[in-house]
């Protein structure tokens, strides 16, 4: 495809269009926005696909471009995006639960999209990337390109919003 | 609504591809991207390259001045210090750190860790680097030819932070002791006759001899200087000091 075959990257587009089109929903809720959005990231990617390093894994670089077209139709929007954040600038202790992680996937990813609307992109964001489109902390961290702990933490306090809107008892968050 | 979806998808497909192949948008080479992070890497070293050259400046200004040994005279040359430290050149530096810090956050290695740590890094090897660089000849040098005009650029630099005029910080070396205190002749060849009284501290010595490079804190008084306090400062510009050309005898 880096050679600059239009066919196959008519096949990347298949591939990826039902998962854009998923991960754009959960920004916007005008079909023409994210017809818009999921248009430029595959443009974008077609752009930069020289770019993209075969060592390391595709979907995290695509991700990435996925996340800097959405950051940047959201700032057209006018919708506040923090510039600096404490999450990024202090360190944090991280503990790797996949186990318990796994449970929880089952368990919250419905009420999760009920709340989305209600949380800040920053945690908005990790929720979204980890409980739909199923990647793990580590890529969640490269596409974000914030530390891996910084991922944790925003995961952790994103869940603590969710439970602090729905006020629901003794429910696994 | 599922044919509804298929068509959208389909109008999507077609709508990018479209655009690709009528030109409109073409696939950058691999060049570009190289190229940018070779500019991104040129960025960090000239910046930092930049920041080491202002940290070094910085101290060699604040010993060239005298600032640097202030803290050293109590309270009151704490709060002379605070006061004499270049803080517009501090702003610059810091103003550097930052834009480091902001290219350095494009690779994996940076970004992968929390600002405070990357900035911490940034932070020490600029101080570390910059305080080894005022350890060789460098400014002294510069300095020097710039006295003699050969650094038209940098001459306005070192004339401004190199031989600051301080009402109360004085920098020089012993000219000629005299009965009650000493003749100090400053970087900028200025000849001060600084007195000496009982209250007149000495925190490091009373020992002073012609030749000595010291610097008094005290008020001036036209060409003399009323003491609180003195040192004698034996550092990399003391060297340089002794070489500054004289002005010719009158």
């Amino acid at each position: 495809m880096q050679v600059g075959n239009v066919n196959l990257f008519g096949v990347l587009i298949h591939r990826y269009e039902e998962k854009m089109i998923r991960y754009s929903r959960k920004f916007f809720s005008d079909q023409e926005d994210i017809k818009d959005v999921v248009q430029e990231i595959f443009l974008k990617a077609y752009e930069n696909i020289k770019s993209f390093d075969t060592k390391r894994k595709f979907s995290s670089w695509f991700y990435r471009i996925a996340h800097n077209e959405l950051v940047n139709a959201l700032r057209k929007k006018r919708k506040i995006l923090p510039l600096l954040d404490l999450d990024i600038f202090l360190p944090h202790y991280f503990h790797d639960d996949t186990l318990r992680r796994n449970i929880d996937k089952q368990d919250i990813k419905e009420i999760i999209d009920k709340c989305l609307d209600k949380l800040d992109l920053k945690y908005k964001e990790p929720l979204i990337l980890y409980y739909f489109e199923e990647l793990s902390y580590q890529e969640i961290a490269d596409i974000l390109q914030v530390p891996i702990s910084t991922v944790g933490v925003r995961m952790k306090r994103a869940k603590e919003k969710i439970k602090s809107i729905y006020k629901i008892s003794g429910y696994n968050l | 609504m599922t044919t509804d979806n298929q068509e959208k998808k389909s109008s999507l497909v077609d709508n990018v591809l479209e655009r690709i192949k009528s030109g409109q948008i073409r696939m950058r080479p691999k060049f570009y991207f190289i190229l940018k992070t070779i500019l991104a890497i040129g960025g960090i070293m000239l910046i930092g390259g930049f920041t080491l050259f202002l940290i070094s400046f910085i101290a060699f200004h604040l010993r060239a001045s005298g600032i640097w040994y202030l803290p050293g005279f109590g309270p009151q040359g704490f709060g002379a210090y605070l006061k004499l430290l270049p803080w517009f050149l501090i702003f610059i530096g810091v103003i550097l750190i930052l834009v480091l810090e902001i290219l350095a956050k494009r690779f994996a290695l940076i970004y992968r860790r929390p600002i405070f740590y990357s900035l911490l890094a940034i932070i020490l090897i600029a101080l570390i680097g910059g305080f080894l660089i005022d350890k060789t000849p460098l400014h002294p040098g510069l300095f020097l030819q710039a006295r003699r005009g050969e650094l038209p650029l940098m001459a306005p630099v070192y004339r401004e932070f190199g031989m600051p005029r301080f009402e109360n910080v004085h920098r020089g070396i012993v000219e000629e002791l005299t009965e009650n205190g000493f003749i100090l002749r400053k970087t900028d060849q200025e000849l001060l006759t600084v007195i000496l009284f009982p209250d007149t501290q000495f925190p490091f010595g009373k020992e002073i001899k012609e030749g000595d490079s010291i610097v008094v804190m005290g008020e001036r008084d036209d060409g003399r200087v009323r003491a609180f306090a003195i040192r004698r400062i034996d550092d990399q510009f003391e060297t340089f000091e002794h070489r500054l050309p004289r002005p010719p005898m009158k």
